[in-house]
């Protein structure tokens, strides 16, 4: 089972991506994903984001679990 | 009231037109309880940057989410002021400068409630609504803002 990852704004234009997706089975939290993002998108590093696991905004420590739907969201600029 | 209920498609592709602003208004002619409309309406400007200036913005969102946080402004703007109906529509897609991007409506029975409650949307909405926008310069260059 996958977790979906969803790219916003600049981020797609830093990874080529607007959609990911990764094994539930080695991703336990945020922390973990991340660790696997940077990775696989270094360029994610210097980049200013946050969170939204099942689009509600998360912080490091959330846990994920197969079927979650997780957006980076870089700062927003509606308007 | 059925009106405070009733869920609203926010993010429209394209500029606000004004023709559909004007229709709007015209619609609460028959709420006659209301005694103050306020507008904000959000205008792409051609800023310059770098000798350049902007043509067009390209606003992209989290559609889903998007909407569910405006209904959240919208159930906490209705707990917090008199308000009789609240209108809000965001583009997505290109709007080039000169077009309206955001069209805010907001009414009640007083100015006074109408003015601050308008201003609080306004806010809420830009820190809180994930919507990104893409300048698009003269030259077909862009930047992210």
């Amino acid at each position: 089972m996958k977790i979906n990852i969803l790219l916003f704004g600049v981020l797609t234009e830093v990874t080529g991506e607007t959609q990911l997706q990764v094994d539930a089975e080695n991703i336990h939290d945020l922390n973990d994903l991340h660790t696997w993002l940077v990775k696989k998108h270094p360029g994610l590093q210097d980049k200013t984001f946050q969170y939204a696991v099942n689009q509600a905004i998360s912080s490091a420590g959330h846990p994920l679990q197969a079927g979650d739907e997780v957006a980076l969201l870089p700062p927003f600029s509606g308007g | 009231m059925e009106t405070k209920k009733k869920k609203h498609k926010v993010l429209l592709e394209g500029p606000v037109q004004p023709s559909f602003i004007a229709d709007s208004i015209a619609k609460h002619s028959s709420k006659t309880d209301i005694g103050a409309h306020a507008i904000f309406l959000g205008q792409v400007r051609a800023d310059a940057k770098e000798g350049k200036a902007v043509k067009a913005i390209e606003y992209s969102a989290y559609p889903e989410m998007a909407e569910s946080i405006l209904s959240e402004i919208r159930e906490d703007l209705f707990s917090r002021y008199p308000i009789t109906c609240m209108h809000i529509y965001h583009s997505v897609g290109t709007v080039k400068a000169g077009e309206i991007s955001l069209f805010v409506f907001v009414s009640c029975k007083h100015r006074k409630e109408s003015f601050d409650a308008l201003r609080d949307i306004v806010e809420l909405l830009k820190a809180k609504v994930p919507v990104w926008k893409k300048e698009i310069y003269e030259d077909e260059s862009h930047v992210w803002v």
